[in-house]
């Protein structure tokens, strides 16, 4: 492999895990802080035990989210130097922002969320889990009109081969951004209803003790599941013009596999860009119209079943018709799966640029040697970390809400509590 | 308004920040495996930190994002030019922070042993990389023509980078100690105290050896100011005898001051020793990137102050806040570790 393909693999691997994490992230904080204001409102025992529950499974996700984060932000500088050199006047205010308007007051007040169960007043405690799923949807918009800049350039001008910032505004409100943003958010969110509905559904399968519990994270979980899931199906139509305006060689590429492309062709776009640009191939991969396929047929999938899963859901038949219970637990995964073809849509169809039209990938490789040796590196860490995480993930998920730890539940038993010598 | 001069002061303040708050959390990571004698005791110690944890890494994210915001031009410079050491440093944070994170969900010993190894390692990887990252830029990096450099490990051995490394690492365990010292009382606090003024001795010799090494070696040539770099390496060194004082005579809470300065002091020697400049060239002294040459174009920064004269107050406000509500000794904190 090149290096330049050594480095777009490493900040394709990053991403990728990245994204498996926040998206479950995203996902679950609202239904959370839900559980933990009607807890906190009515007082409901069943509430509390299923914020501690969900929460639990979010906390231990939310770990890997992080420390993959860490890495993704280092990941520009590192690999991609050039991208500084000729957009840094641009594009490292949406990230500097989402640093300061969002990550730090959110992993602050998530170990406050976590630490201050039985300490805080509650009106503050549900309070800090609101501000912990504001900050995470603030982070996914600043880090959408970062992306979006790359996909479609707006609100700069070019002096000098370096971009220079006019128009604030018309970043904020890139359409390839936002659109893009409620798209993925609504993803999110689907796949967070459908992760809480398919893990309530084995423990219907499994005729656990703890039908009532499951049954409202059941609810809860479609509730949210299925109208997510029409906004993001929506959404994806909604791309496709401002493919066409913005980036019509992604556009065509998927000639024939959605409608709304118009006329647009690979050869004719190709012709017009050595036109505009000079000598090149301008095309990008053409498997991305798999990819394509795959998100879409995949969302139709899901959208299909969380909807007959919610007719069902009238007078409890869906506890009793065990094939729905099954099928919503194999469908954990395909939300993961739908939105992986997206991002690949999204980023490899972007090739062979960097910032589209502006700056190719090959010219803002930073002038490092090969990145086998920390490609390795970061594959290997995160890919155990990940194993480590999704089994721990799987281990709550299949016990239950008795074996919860966080908030401290009695079947923690005191032995593992804190040590009496320290308690002073 | 643009905040010009302000930019280079909130980065300082920011990185400074990183290095007290995390440099504590590396202390406590090195020092956990060995001096909790039990399980129970190693949650304990881990506890300590619990609550401020997640709050004290977000500050090396943060100080990236307004580097890459409101310096891009040296984030391309800095980064692939120490690209394996931050590579490492990286990794190891990662495996460090899930390991914090992760360690208390496993109920077996064996798993747990393996946890507490990469806490060991993503206390010292992070410890020791810090160091070697100020010591290099104080002795000056190879730049070229374009102000460009590429670090190969041959420019890491050298004993002035060295020294700074082991001063690093000896200040954060001392740091990480004496917080300890201050969140755990009885037994464990008294072993911490004894731990850590052990290693601030370590410290303090370490940064004498860096100043001496400073004299001796080339790094004398490349740094611009080298009064205010040997001030601030003599408070270290100060700072650091200070502290074990205060913890000999039984006040924790005042060495925990004085660590956390110590703390501080490298990133106020790499901004006191290098100013005007962000990188200085090993080869031909006096010369380098300047750090008006790194910043975003004034458009950008003024947005960017726009946002940060709100936020940033707001941010440390919340921070001082979540001290203040978990301000108890560990053991009358939630355990969730
Ligand atoms: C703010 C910008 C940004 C954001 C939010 C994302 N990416 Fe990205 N991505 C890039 C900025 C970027 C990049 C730095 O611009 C890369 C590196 C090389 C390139 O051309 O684009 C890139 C490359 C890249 C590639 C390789 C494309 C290729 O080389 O052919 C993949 C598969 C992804 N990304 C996947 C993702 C996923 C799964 C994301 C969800 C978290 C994601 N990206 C978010
Ligand atoms: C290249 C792009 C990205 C970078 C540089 C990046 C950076 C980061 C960093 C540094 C963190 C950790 C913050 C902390 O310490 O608390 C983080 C977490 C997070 N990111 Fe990203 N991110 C990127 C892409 C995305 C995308 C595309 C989304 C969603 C649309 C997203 C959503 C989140 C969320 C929700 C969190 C917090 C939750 C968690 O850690 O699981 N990020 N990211
Ligand atoms: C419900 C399942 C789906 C999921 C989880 C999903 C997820 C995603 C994600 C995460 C992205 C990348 C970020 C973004 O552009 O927002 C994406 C891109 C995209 N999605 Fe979907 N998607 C789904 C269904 C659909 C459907 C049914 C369509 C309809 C045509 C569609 C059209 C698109 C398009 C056109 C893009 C690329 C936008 C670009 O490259 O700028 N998606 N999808």
């Amino acid at each position: 492999m090149t290096d330049e393909a050594l480095a777009r693999l490493q900040f394709a691997t990053t991403a990728g895990f990245h994204w498996l994490f926040v998206m479950l992230t995203l996902g679950l904080a609202p239904l959370i802080a839900v559980m933990h204001t009607r807890h906190a409102l009515g007082g409901a025992p069943l509430m509390e035990r299923m914020t501690r529950f969900w929460g639990q499974i979010y906390v231990v996700n939310y770990v890997l989210g992080i420390v993959t984060g860490l890495v993704m932000e280092f990941q520009f500088g590192l690999a991609w130097s050039g991208l500084a050199d000729y957009a840094g006047n641009v594009f490292g205010a949406p990230l500097a922002l989402e640093t300061i308007v969002a990550f730090f007051a959110e992993s602050t007040f998530l170990g406050m969320w976590i630490f201050g169960w039985g300490k805080l007043p509650k009106a503050v405690h549900v309070t800090l889990i609101w501000l912990v799923t504001l900050t995470a949807y603030a982070s996914a918009y600043w880090i959408m009109v970062a992306n979006g800049f790359l996909q479609h350039p707006v609100g700069h001008e070019v002096r000098g081969g370096v971009a220079r910032l006019v128009d604030f505004g018309a970043m904020l409100t890139n359409p390839n951004a936002i659109n893009a943003l409620v798209h993925a958010a609504t993803a999110a969110l689907m796949t967070g209803g459908v992760f809480v509905a398919g893990v309530s559904s084995y423990h219907f399968l499994k005729r656990t003790a703890e039908r009532e519990f499951f049954r409202a994270s059941l609810r809860l979980g479609l509730f949210v599941a299925a109208p997510a899931a029409s906004v993001a199906l929506y959404y994806g139509f909604v791309q496709i013009p401002t493919l066409v305006d913005t980036q019509p060689m992604k556009a065509a590429t998927l000639q024939g596999h959605v409608d709304d492309i118009g006329s647009l062709r690979v050869e004719d776009v190709q012709a017009q860009l050595v036109q505009r640009f000079g000598a090149g191939d301008y095309r990008p991969p053409s498997w991305i119209a798999t990819a394509f396929d795959v998100m879409q047929d995949t969302g139709y999938l899901i959208f299909l079943l969380v909807v007959v899963a919610l007719v069902l859901l009238h007078r409890d038949r869906y506890l009793r018709f065990r094939p729905a219970a099954y099928l919503m637990l194999v469908a954990i995964p395909l939300p993961f799966v739908a939105a992986f073809g997206g991002w690949l849509l999204r980023e490899v169809g972007r090739q062979p640029w960097l910032v589209y039209g502006e700056l190719t990938t090959a010219a803002a490789r930073s002038p490092v040697g090969s990145m086998t040796a920390s490609l390795v590196l970061f594959c290997g860490v995160f890919l155990a970390l990940a194993v480590a995480d999704w089994a721990l993930i799987a281990r709550y998920a299949r016990r239950g809400p008795a074996d919860t730890d966080l908030g401290g539940s009695p079947s923690d038993g005191q032995a593992d509590r804190p040590a009496a010598s320290l308690a002073l | 308004m643009t905040l010009g001069p302000a930019w280079p002061a909130l980065l300082g303040l920011l990185l400074a920040g990183y290095f007290v708050l995390a440099g504590l959390d590396y202390g406590v990571q090195m020092l956990t495996p060995r001096f909790g004698r039990d399980d129970r005791e190693r949650r304990a110690l881990l506890n300590a930190f619990g609550p401020f944890f997640l709050g004290n890494e977000v500050w090396l994210v943060v100080a990236a994002g307004v580097l890459f915001g409101a310096f891009p031009f040296l984030e391309g410079r800095l980064l692939p030019g120490m690209y394996f050491l931050f590579a490492a440093i990286l990794a190891a944070i990662a495996v460090g922070n899930a390991a914090v994170q992760l360690r208390g969900h496993h109920r077996g010993a064996s798993a747990r042993r393996l946890w507490d190894g990469l806490i060991f390692l993503g206390g010292l990887v992070p410890a020791a990389g810090w160091g070697l990252v100020t010591g290099r830029l104080l002795a000056g990096v190879p730049l070229d023509a374009r102000n460009a450099f590429s670090l190969g490990p041959a420019d890491l051995v050298h004993p002035f980078v060295l020294l700074c490394s082991a001063t690093t690492t000896a200040v954060f365990v001392a740091h990480g100690a004496s917080f300890l010292a201050w969140r755990t009382g009885g037994e464990p606090g008294a072993r911490a105290a004894r731990a850590g003024r052990r290693a601030l001795l370590v410290a303090a010799v370490a940064a004498a050896a860096v100043i001496v090494a400073g004299f001796l070696s080339s790094a004398r040539h490349a740094l611009v100011n080298a009064w205010p770099a040997l001030v601030a390496g003599v408070a270290l060194v100060v700072v650091l005898l200070v502290a074990a004082a205060l913890l000999r005579a039984g006040h924790p809470g005042r060495a925990f001051c004085a660590t956390s300065c110590a703390a501080a002091l490298p990133v106020v020697a790499l901004g006191a020793g290098l100013h005007p400049f962000a990188l200085v060239s090993s080869s031909a002294p006096g010369t380098g990137l300047r750090l008006a040459e790194t910043m975003a174009e004034a458009g950008t920064l003024r947005i960017l102050a726009g946002f940060a004269v709100v936020l940033v107050p707001l941010l440390v406000i919340s921070q001082a806040w979540n001290w203040w509500l978990f301000r108890d000794r560990a053991g009358r904190t939630p355990m969730h570790l």
